[in-house]
């Protein structure tokens, strides 16, 4: 279907609190890491595709305008995908179905958060609308932890396991980061300081959520034409899949979540892929929440329903298991939001191309990429494979 | 790029406040689009919206909110922001990627429920230099049409003419918000907001819901016997800062000449038979003509005078009433792809134009003075 589709080169900054740096200039350092990576200029650019979160957490609003410049869009065609959470990687897709469409040979993508301009929690908060959900959905954490309860009643597994593999996570996640060189929480941690870390919402823990993070992503996506001629491996694109929930939070199952699924299976679909846990290399699932990653283990058929607490116990998803999941520490240490799909992505690529660095899983030829986002609603993937 | 895409069907609804609440709005301009196609909501492929945060009433994430309301409720859907064409040539992509056979396209913007137009535009500005200085859309139309005046020689009178022709078209027009019978004087006499703006020389802030659907060439052929194509499509954006910009050469001929290459017009003022532009400000209407090659640089003012834009005339500009009579701001270039199609079919009602409508082009513009421009070319030819 369509024309292929490759990654040839990523670009991120370095992410954390940027105080260095105003918002266009941190925008600029992700864009020019992309050209650095690839040797292309801006004049090689056919389009621009950027995106954020909504408009409340940095306070200026339609943002392609004001980075008109450090976007490189200048005098080219723009478009601005945002989808909340999942932003990242729908902008992923529209730069793929850009150049799939035969529209465009080049495509830059580019997603950008400076969280620490504003107040993240109080602008996720404004997500739910004024009525119903907002006086008791407040932030982020209040829809996962409830989503994360509803998983775990549903499938009747002891508090203490859950926690314990949820631990095992955070804990895994935590020392990955310290291989990647754009992650921004570096802490060395226990199981013990884990389990015992400030509650933000039950069962969340502090050492269980993403921080707010400043980062930008920047990847290149090229025609398979164009890619070839570049002469460099690049990461194929070989599904891609989208799936929207209901809005309000009691209209959907959240415990074998549809949209997940769904979207999982459209990009399983498109890619070939039978059974993900031993077809699938790596994964970079978008985890801003412990427990929510082992959910989402199994929405994406790495686990049984009910069965990712065992398994992430028995390391099947840590850096050396079967399939390891998020080796850059994904979200859970670096979140950026409206970067943070698109880092999936790049994350991705990199693996798949052997660039890896530190936390290169060995042989990777296969990857899934995931961004979720809205009231627990949106569901992103994308599959990349070293071949077409 | 292979195969072709179709406008099967258009629906919209647009006024200036409607006792029905957002989700209504975006349910029913669903249903009546999906009814007049004969789709039902699972046969749609894809869907991509626009709608913009700052533009949402309040509420974040806008496409989370009204979701299941545009029947994305479990499909693969996407959202664009700021510009609604931005969502048309998405959905476009989507189908000659051959993924999908039909998108259901929608721009979405409850004007009624938004604070002014340009407390919302206001925070478009960098907080550092042009947030202190209350820059917002206006007042950044209000230098570029005293510019564009100087350079030119046009006259205030000339700019009014637009809003005269606009706010009478829109008498026509059962989908306008503002309409009127005005003379030149009544406009110049409407109250200055920003000199030299007055009142009637500044797009209202409408409701604007507008879906539409599109569809590979193959089902298209199923679905309707008289189907629109997308011919061409261009955009282009400025750079940001103001004194980096010269106001009256800005990006839409690039935009232009983008779409002119992809639908093969090499005489558009000619080839054109309809323009549906966006015109938040009077004057940009003479502006737009002139960077979209309808007449010379610096004659935008002799072109309305000659009366070649009227509705009657040789190049029919906004037989809708354009942006001036009907401003839903994200939605208002998706409404000119509306008002294109039903002119390019022979369903525009009372404000059908006297001439058969072959090729019509179709603009948005948002951002300060244009900072950026979406243009697209339908057509009922192959």
């Amino acid at each position: 279907m369509g024309r292929a589709v490759a990654v040839v080169g990523v670009g991120q900054t370095r992410h954390g609190r940027r105080m260095d740096v105003s918002y266009p200039e941190l925008v600029r350092e992700g864009v020019m890491a992309v050209f650095e990576d690839t040797g292309l200029t801006p004049d090689d650019i056919d389009g621009v595709v950027s995106g954020t979160m909504p408009s409340m957490m940095e306070g200026v609003a339609l943002t392609h305008f004001y980075f008109a410049d450090a976007i490189q869009a200048v005098g080219k065609p723009v478009l601005k995908t945002e989808t909340c959470g999942s932003t990242g990687m729908s902008i992923a897709h529209t730069a793929y179905y850009w150049i799939a469409s035969g529209m465009a040979d080049v495509i830059l993508a580019v997603g950008h958060e400076k969280m620490n301009e504003g107040d993240s929690q109080a602008t996720m908060t404004t997500v739910a609308e004024p009525f119903y959900q907002r006086p008791f959905i407040s932030g982020a954490p209040g829809v996962f932890s409830m989503q994360s309860a509803i998983w775990k009643d549903r499938f009747g597994l002891s508090d203490e396991k859950v926690r314990e593999a949820a631990a095992y996570i955070s804990k895994t996640h935590h020392d990955s980061a310290f291989d990647n060189p754009y992650a921004h929480i570096k802490i060395r941690t226990t199981i013990e300081q884990i389990v015992n870390a400030r509650i933000i919402t039950y069962p969340v823990r502090l050492l269980d959520v993403c921080p707010n993070s400043d980062g930008v992503c920047a990847v290149i996506f090229a025609s398979e034409e164009k890619a070839r001629k570049m002469g460099r491996k690049v990461a194929w694109v070989k599904g891609i899949g989208y799936r929207g929930d209901e809005y309000f939070f009691g209209d959907s199952d959240k415990a074998e979540w549809v949209s997940a699924i769904e979207a999982a299976k459209q990009a399983y679909a498109q890619a070939g892929i039978k059974n993900p846990r031993k077809e699938l290399d790596v994964a970079e699932v978008y985890n801003p929440f412990t427990f929510q990653e082992m959910m989402l283990y199994e929405c994406f058929g790495f686990a049984a329903p009910g069965e990712a607490p065992d398994l992430v116990l028995k390391g099947t998803f840590a850096r050396q298991g079967e399939l390891p999941c998020d080796p850059s520490g994904g979200v859970l240490c670096t979140n950026p939001i409206g970067a943070s799909g698109l880092i999936r992505v790049a994350e991705a690529a990199l693996q798949v191309t052997g660039k890896g660095g530190a936390h290169q899983v060995p042989g990777a030829r296969l990857a899934l990429a995931h961004a979720m986002g809205g009231v627990a609603q949106f569901n992103g993937v994308m599959i990349l494979g070293s071949e077409l | 790029m292979a195969g072709r895409v179709a406008i099967v069907e258009v629906a919209q609804i647009s006024g200036g406040d409607s006792k029905d609440n957002y989700y209504d709005q975006a349910y029913l301009v669903t249903k009546e689009v999906l009814a007049k196609a004969g789709v039902t909501k699972d046969e749609v492929g894809a869907v991509v919206s626009s709608a913009s945060d700052i533009f949402h009433g309040g509420i974040s994430c806008a496409s989370a909110y009204y979701n299941e309301a545009v029947v994305a409720f479990l499909k693969n859907s996407s959202r664009q922001d700021g510009e609604s064409l931005f969502a048309l040539v998405y959905g476009v992509m989507r189908i000659l990627s051959g993924h999908y056979d039909t998108v259901l396209v929608a721009g979405l913007c409850k004007g009624s429920e938004n604070p002014p137009n340009d407390t919302c535009t206001g925070m478009f500005g960098d907080p550092f230099y042009l947030r202190p200085i209350g820059m917002n859309e206006t007042v950044a139309a209000s230098y570029q049409m005293r510019l564009y005046m100087e350079r030119y020689g046009i006259t205030e009178e000339q700019c009014a003419k637009v809003a005269v022709k606009n706010l009478h078209n829109a008498l026509r027009n059962p989908y306008a918000h503002r309409k009127g019978r005005y003379t030149v004087d009544d406009i110049l006499n409407s109250g200055r907001i920003i000199d030299p703006l007055t009142t009637l020389q500044i797009a209202p802030k409408s409701e604007g819901f507008v879906a539409m659907l599109l569809a590979s060439e193959e089902k298209a052929a199923k679905l309707t016997g008289k189907p629109v194509w997308f011919k061409g499509y261009g955009s282009s954006l400025d750079t940001f800062h103001f004194g980096d910009r010269d106001l009256l050469q800005g990006q839409l001929k690039n935009a232009a000449a983008k779409a002119y290459r992809m639908a093969g017009l090499t005489d558009p003022r000619r080839e054109i038979d309809l323009a549906e532009i966006s015109e938040p400000y009077a004057f940009q209407e003479l502006m737009w003509y002139e960077d979209l090659g309808f007449c010379g640089e610096g004659e935008g003012g002799n072109l309305i005078d000659s009366g070649v834009t009227r509705t009657d005339g040789e190049l029919p500009v906004n037989p809708s009433g354009g942006v001036l009579a009907n401003n839903p701001y994200v939605s208002r270039g998706l409404q000119r792809a509306v008002e294109a199609f039903l002119q390019i079919r022979g369903e525009a009602g009372e404000r059908q134009v006297a001439k058969k409508v072959k090729t019509a082009l179709v603009h948005g513009t948002h951002g300060f003075a244009g900072q950026c421009h979406a243009v697209a070319i339908l057509g009922s030819q192959e």
